[in-house]
């Protein structure tokens, strides 16, 4: 272009400049539509490849006379809490029963470490382990009232606080006590579950409509949740990649990415009723509805 | 005002016929020292809030066998029969909870019975019932109990409908017997925000957790 114009006159270079505008729109605009595709494109592709999942719903597992409120993985089997009629139900996963654990004060988000299962009861402010058919209690230095989760890493142990609106965090030396009643970030209103990883606390903020999450030393890292309508954030799951959540009166499950960003609703389409609990085991995502006596039972398309 | 009110509460003493009917745990405390009770609660739609009413009663000084069946609804209890406990106060007991007392059983530990109260409202005119809508600020199942519940044991009232995700209570009363601003002002005192009224804090603090719907103030 640059040696076009330098080879006219000025009268012409005008004109010249007024082709040039008319030439450089020619080209511009389907330039820059290309470019926009290109640039749309690629962005569409690679957020798809980061915020999309993908689970489907195969099968229910019928759970006959069980009121669920926790869930968790015992090798080949489950234990489930059934808060209704006070006890735990061993089951495979045709949903047969295997073992019962009677007589413990409204059972809840349950977890297991090897062969201990960790039960809080809600209406005795323990939290009761449970190992080959042997009870003892966990020793805690702060009363509890109605613990609603509890979850174990290593020696970490940290308990869902449900009336006292905080998370109890045992870091492997001392106990730190998280949070208190209120909405801003790092507050709660009645947590139900939690879940430790590496480096982090995952909290099922249920009337907040949220899940929050903290480093180890209590520090608020992130809230989220609220934006896509939750109503009652009662369960929780972290997964390598990804955030499970029940939306309890919504009948849904949200999986979002480690950022809080939403890669996947799950809508009542599904068969949820009242969702509480859910967990990843061998790629398959299991939900427990409290409503409806059945797991929903879910894979990667 | 034709169809006048006619509100009478009737608290059976003696061995009548009760809604609730006797079980085991009344014959057990029969001359025990303790009275038996039985409340039909509604709205225990949110196990966790459900548990809490049942530990919340448990902490009453002198209670015992405190259990919540979920499927029924049936609150048992037994209570020293020398604290004479009040119809009136288990009732508001369980409304303070955020729950609806729907019936209400005591069986004193010497074998008299007290049944819940029996309201009787007049007859509705069919030519005066309107339909309105309103408003109503809630959450979950156990809201819709409490705010259709409310709306209609009131006077005047034949089908009160709320819906959880539009927070709108249809409602249809006699317009001579009732307004629909008499009808957002009791809903409003049960826990519920409406257009033109707005419940207590002390109120809404006693809701159970699933039922604290957001609120600007």
């Amino acid at each position: 272009m640059t040696i076009y114009l330098d080879a006219v006159s000025t009268t012409e270079k005008t004109k010249s400049m007024k082709l040039k505008s008319k030439f450089i729109n020619k080209l511009t605009v389907p330039i820059a539509v290309s470019m926009i595709s290109l640039i749309t494109f690629f962005t569409t592709f690679s957020a798809c490849k980061e915020s999309r999942s993908d689970w489907v719903l195969k099968s229910d597992i019928k759970i006959e006379g069980i009121a669920p409120i926790g869930l968790t993985a015992d090798g080949e089997n489950f234990w489930l809490s059934d808060g209704d009629h006070n006890r735990l139900v061993k089951i495979d996963k045709n949903g047969k029963h295997i073992n019962e654990e009677k007589d413990f004060e409204r059972p809840m988000h349950i977890a297991a470490e090897g062969n201990k299962i960790f039960i809080p009861t809600y209406g005795t402010d323990e939290i009761l382990i449970l190992e080959n058919g042997v009870r003892t209690k966990l020793e805690l230095t702060e009363e509890l009232d109605a613990p609603a989760g509890v979850d174990i890493w290593k020696d970490q142990i940290a308990i869902a606080d449900f009336y006292n609106h905080r998370i109890l965090f045992f870091n492997g030396t001392d106990w730190i006590s998280i949070g208190k009643k209120g909405k801003t970030d790092g507050l709660f209103d009645y947590p139900t579950d939690v879940q430790i990883t590496e480096s982090k606390i995952y909290i099922a903020d249920a009337y907040n409509n949220r899940i929050q999450i903290f480093d180890k030393t209590g520090k608020h890292l992130l809230a989220f949740g609220k934006e896509h309508k939750m109503n009652a954030t009662t369960g929780i799951f972290v997964s390598d990649g990804e955030i499970f959540s029940t939306d309890f009166e919504n009948d849904r499950v949200l999986i979002f990415d480690l950022d809080g960003n939403l890669k996947q609703e799950l809508d009542k389409e599904n068969g949820f009723s009242k969702p509480t609990d859910l967990i990843v085991a061998d790629n398959v995502l299991y939900v427990v509805n409290y409503k409806g006596q059945h797991i929903s039972v879910l894979e990667r398309k | 005002m034709k169809n006048l009110i006619i509100i009478f509460s009737i608290i059976c003493i003696g061995f009548i016929l009760n809604p609730i009917g006797a079980n085991a745990q009344d014959e057990k405390t029969l001359n025990s020292g303790m009275d038996s009770v039985t409340v039909v609660v509604e709205g225990l739609g949110c196990p966790f809030c459900a548990y809490g009413l049942e530990k919340k009663f448990k902490e009453l000084k002198g209670i015992d066998d405190v259990t919540i069946d979920m499927e029924t609804g049936l609150l048992n209890f037994i209570f020293p029969a020398a604290d004479s406990l009040s119809m009136e106060r288990i009732e508001k007991q369980v409304e303070e909870a955020g729950y609806t007392a729907v019936d209400t059983k005591i069986v004193r530990a010497d074998g008299s019975l007290e049944a819940t109260a029996v309201l009787e409202h007049a007859e509705i005119d069919k030519n005066a019932i309107v339909q309105k809508e309103v408003m109503v600020s809630g959450n979950c199942g156990m809201c819709q109990t409490r705010i259709e519940n409310t709306a209609k044991k009131l006077e005047g009232i034949s089908e009160a409908v709320w819906d959880k995700e539009t927070k709108i209570l249809s409602v249809n009363f006699d317009q001579h017997l009732i307004s629909i601003e008499e009808i957002e002002e009791a809903i409003s005192k049960a826990g519920h925000d409406t257009p033109n009224f707005k419940t207590s804090t002390e109120v809404y603090d006693n809701l159970p957790g699933c039922c604290q719907y957001d609120r600007e103030n």
